[in-house]
This record gives structure tokens, C-alpha cells and sequence, in this order.
């Protein structure tokens, strides 16, 4: 049961540990009918660790793989203009097909409002299946709207079928 | 969040590295168990199975526990094992007690008692008569004969029907998955049916006829299974080729045809995804229960150890309970500091400690950490 590459997929890049277990508890919640369309990568190490993974290994499989969506998971460290700085070294022609997410500084504030990564990773997912906001429209989240309203159009439809 | 959780208590004492060792598993619907080689998690799925041979009908001691068992051999001090369970709302408590007196052989049961919400079911004491005074309720044995001290008692004690809560216990004791799979010695012959699956699973074919002897529907859950890991997998076939000998083939088609396979035809990994799905099928069908596979991702390629994992503990999420051991990166990483438990020992002569990942404060790139060695607790080395 490994991702299909060839179907339409997503690939997770966790910055580190915290979203990737965040991710991983997300997936969880997802039917498992689609594990096989969603992968969550091992950690980057940071955000900057991570474009610079995304660009020495991801941009030409994106270029191979067409089918592929990539979320990039990041901390803003408070700085909302930290997606402009990750977008920024994104090639153009790849833009549509990747999205930056995190929490406003780190994930591990959402912990004392939220609840362990399980309950979180189980909220965020129930918002998306029943395309509500309830979390994500947390102080620490709501950042994130316009990237969710894209996700909505083209990842949604992958990950929560009709 | 969940319903149908289990283990509330696993406690060992005086077992190989076990010493006042408490399972921290408490709410929890799936635990990944870390630690360097001869950590103790392993024994952990060893203790189990001692609870769990005890309900499948093994009642001499001898053939459950020996004196080499005893940590380090000290036989002044007594072994013991506690188990609180939730099933349905309901607790159950069972404890056993063994100790080698001076000059015995075998170990010996000293005490043993069952419990039921807050009722005493049976209990044992050091003479190894059942003690009917205790409270009303309480089970005899034959006009109440002590039973010997080589023996326990719960095997033997008479149940009185399916919904005699000892049978509820015993019943979910015994269908316990302690699961070590060696795939090499699993063949697709059968000739019974059991839903106890041993925990090498040689009796694999035995447990899927059994189970699908007990609930026919579970055929769907595990074919739905199947076809996500192998799309061109048509059918399971499991034929009569003698009498009262079954064997299991695997109708695999494409559009170029079809091919039929003996089981023991399938790879190593193959079989363990067939073990897995008997596992998620199992547990809807007769669970909640508690499974406890040392190293699922054992024999696996390394693109399917995410979401195997995965759908393990996607599966006791709405019920049971799911322990694994791993040493795999990938495994490693389908899990949270939250579910995932360090275990550790600073040498031979000492017993293992056990702490929530979550309280070591690991930073930074968990498996690397793991590498190095540096996953310790603050009282370990």
C-alpha cells in the first residue's frame, strides 16, 4: 500500500518533528482508502532545511510527477510573511501545485488549546471533510485561510472524495 | 474519542527485566514501544502471552513460567502479574502470583484472584483452595477440592454462561493477537479452525478459517484490505483437498489473465499483509482486542512501512488496542512522542525503565537522536 505516484497524490514535507506529527495524526483521519494518495515525509531539520530539500529533491520529481501535490509544513515563527518567503523559492511553473501550512510560531502552542496532536490532527481533518472552519480558524491557524481555499479546489477532491 | 479501550493496568513484577513494571498504556488506542536491543520489548509481548496461554487452557505452571524466568534467578522474591481490563464498560482484574519454594523444581502459584467491577469472582490463597467465604458470587470447583499449587485455577473454574463475566474475561484474554510472525514457516494449510492465532502465526490458515467460519462477513473487510496493497489480488480461495484438510489459494487477475497461488507461494511481506488483514477483520469481528506485533514492519519494503502502520492503528482507533515494537525509521515516524513509549536498561544486571517519549523532551530529528543513542531517560544512564 505505498503512494501511488502516478495517481493524484500529496506529499507532505514536514519542517519538523511536531508537524510531522501533527501530519501524520491529520492522515490518520482520513479514510484509509486514501492512505495510498497521501504520504508525510520525513522531517526537514527547519523551514529553510526544508526549501532547500524541496528544491534539491522535489522539483524535478514534481516535474516527473505531475499528479503530485506538495504541502510544505512549516513554523512562521510569528511572521506571516514567512509563506512569501518560502513562496518566493518556489519555481513558477510549480506554484499551483504547492501549499504552505503551519502554525503561527510553532505547533507545539496549539498543544494548551487544543489538545494533543492527536485531537488536533483529528479537528483540522474533521474541518476539512466537513469543509468547516472550527480550527482552522484559530488565532494561531487562521493565517492559513487563502492556502486552505486552495487546497479546497485542488486537493480536497483527493483526499476526501465524494 | 474512543470506545472499547482495554488494558487500564499491565503490571509485572520479578519476570526477566521486569521489575515493578507498569505498562503506562492507560487511554491509549495504539503504542509504539522504542528501545536498544535487549531493552525488555519484547519480553513485555512475552509477559502477555504468559496471561494469554493462561486463557487458552495451559494450566501447569511449569509449562508457563520456569525458574529461569525469575530476574535474575532470585526465588525469594515471588513473580507477579496484574492485568485491568475494560470491556464493555466493565473492569476486570486478574492477578497471579508465583514463587519457588526452597527446594522445588517448578514454580508454584502462591496467590491468584479474579475480579469483576468491584465483586471478587474467585480468589486464591497460599493453600491453593478457592476461598468461597469471601464474598457471595464466588465460584467453587467441584464441591470446592483445593486445587494444587502447580496448577491456575482459571483454565479450570466453571463457567456458568456467555455471559458469565469469567467468560468474558477468559474469552478476550485468550484472543489476545501476540504476534511474532516468521513467515517462512507459514503455509496455507489447515485442519481446524481457531481465532487464536499462535504468535509465530503458523496456524495462519486455521485462524482465517476460523474467523471466517464465525463471521462470513469479514471476508470483505479483509478482501477491501488486500486489494489496496495488491489491486490485481481477485480471490481467496480456501478448498477442501482432503478430508478435513483445507488449503489456501491466491487468485491474483489482470487483463492479461489470471494465476492461482498456494499461500506458502506469496513473498515474506505478502503474508504479513495477509496476517494484517486477518488483524483488522479480527478485531471488528470478535475484538476489541489487544494486539501486540514485535516489529510489523519485519519483512515489509520500506514505501509500505508508513501506511501498514498506519492502518493498524487507524483500525483500534474505534476499538482494541494496538502495541508495536520497532527499530524501523519509517515506523518510527507513523507515531507521536504522545503514543510512543522508551524503554530502557543500563545493563544486564538491571531492570528495565519505561517513560513516555513526550516526557524526554527529544529535540530536533527524533531517529537521528535514536541512532546515536541519545534516547534515554534523565534517570537512565
Amino acid at each position: 500500500m505505498s503512494l501511488n505516484n502516478h495517481q493524484p497524490h500529496v506529499l507532505v514535507l514536514p519542517e519538523d518533528e511536531a508537524n510531522r506529527q501533527l501530519a501524520n495524526e491529520f492522515k490518520l483521519n482520513l479514510d484509509q482508502s486514501v492512505h495510498t494518495r497521501i504520504h508525510v515525509d520525513r522531517e526537514a531539520g527547519g523551514w529553510i532545511k526544508a526549501l532547500d530539500r524541496f528544491e534539491s529533491e522535489h522539483v524535478v520529481r514534481m516535474h516527473r510527477y505531475p499528479n503530485r501535490f506538495m504541502v510544505l509544513v512549516i513554523d512562521f515563527d510569528g511572521s506571516e510573511r514567512r509563506r512569501n518567503d518560502v513562496t518566493s523559492r518556489i519555481p513558477e511553473e510549480l506554484r499551483d501545485r504547492v501549499f504552505v501550512l503551519g502554525a503561527l510560531r510553532e505547533p507545539e502552542d496549539l498543544k494548551p488549546v487544543l489538545g494533543s496532536y492527536e485531537r488536533i490532527g483529528s479537528a483540522l481533518a474533521k474541518d476539512c471533510r466537513e469543509e468547516t472552519d472550527t480550527t482552522w480558524n484559530h488565532e494561531l491557524l487562521r493565517h492559513n485561510a487563502g492556502e486552505l481555499a486552495r487546497l479546497r479546489r485542488h486537493v480536497r477532491p483527493i483526499l476526501f472524495p465524494l | 474519542m474512543y470506545h472499547s479501550l482495554v488494558i487500564r493496568r499491565f503490571y509485572v513484577h520479578n519476570f526477566r527485566c521486569l521489575e515493578n513494571f507498569e505498562l503506562p498504556i492507560s487511554g491509549q488506542s495504539s503504542v509504539l514501544l522504542i528501545g536498544k536491543n535487549g531493552s525488555g520489548k519484547t519480553t513485555v509481548g512475552f509477559a502477555l502471552e504468559i496471561l494469554q496461554k493462561i486463557a487458552r487452557g495451559t494450566n501447569r505452571v511449569g509449562d508457563l513460567v520456569n525458574p529461569k524466568d525469575l530476574t535474575r534467578g532470585r526465588a525469594d522474591v515471588p513473580m507477579r502479574f496484574e492485568i485491568e481490563v475494560e470491556l464493555e464498560s466493565e473492569i476486570y482484574g486478574y492477578a497471579i502470583t508465583f514463587d519457588l519454594p526452597t527446594g522445588f523444581k517448578e514454580l508454584r502459584v502462591l496467590d491468584e484472584r479474579l475480579e469483576f467491577g468491584s465483586k471478587l469472582i474467585y480468589v486464591r490463597e497460599e493453600l491453593g483452595t478457592l476461598v468461597p467465604e469471601h464474598g457471595p458470587g464466588l465460584r467453587t470447583v467441584q464441591g470446592n477440592l483445593p486445587i494444587a499449587r502447580h496448577l491456575v485455577a482459571l483454565p479450570i473454574i466453571q463457567q456458568q454462561s456467555k455471559d458469565d463475566p469469567l467468560f468474558i474475561f477468559k474469552r478476550w484474554l485468550a484472543h489476545m493477537l501476540i504476534l511474532r510472525p516468521i513467515p517462512s514457516l507459514i503455509s496455507g494449510d489447515s485442519s481446524e479452525e481457531t481465532l487464536e492465532p499462535n504468535p509465530p502465526v503458523t496456524n495462519f490458515a486455521a485462524w482465517f478459517s476460523g474467523l471466517l467460519a464465525q463471521v462470513p462477513s469479514a471476508y470483505s473487510k479483509i478482501d477491501q484490505y488486500l486489494k489496496q496493497l495488491m489491486p490485481d489480488l481477485n480471490d481467496i480461495k480456501n478448498p477442501l483437498v482432503g478430508r478435513d484438510f483445507k488449503s489456501l489459494i491466491v487468485q491474483f487477475s489482470t487483463d492479461q489473465g489470471s494465476v492461482n497461488l498456494p499461500f506458502e507461494d506469496l513473498s515474506d511481506g505478502e503474508k504479513c499483509f495477509m496476517i494484517c488483514a486477518v488483524v483488522l477483520a479480527a478485531n471488528s469481528a470478535y475484538g476489541p482486542v489487544l494486539c501486540f506485533w514485535d516489529e510489523p514492519d519485519n519483512y515489509l519494503a520500506i514505501s509500505e512501512v508508513q501506511n501498514f502502520v498506519m492502518a493498524l492503528r487507524k483500525a483500534f482507533r474505534s476499538g482494541g488496542q494496538f502495541i508495536a515494537t520497532s527499530h524501523n525509521s519509517e515506523a518510527i515516524r507513523a507515531f507521536s512522542d504522545e503514543n510512543t513509549l522508551v524503554l530502557y536498561r543500563r545493563n544486564h544486571l538491571e531492570p528495565t525503565i519505561i517513560r513516555k517519549l513526550e516526557g524526554l523532551h527529544v529535540t530536533g530529528d527524533l531517529v537521528g537522536a535514536l541512532v546515536r543513542g541519545e534516547v534515554e531517560p534523565d534517570d537512565g544512564p
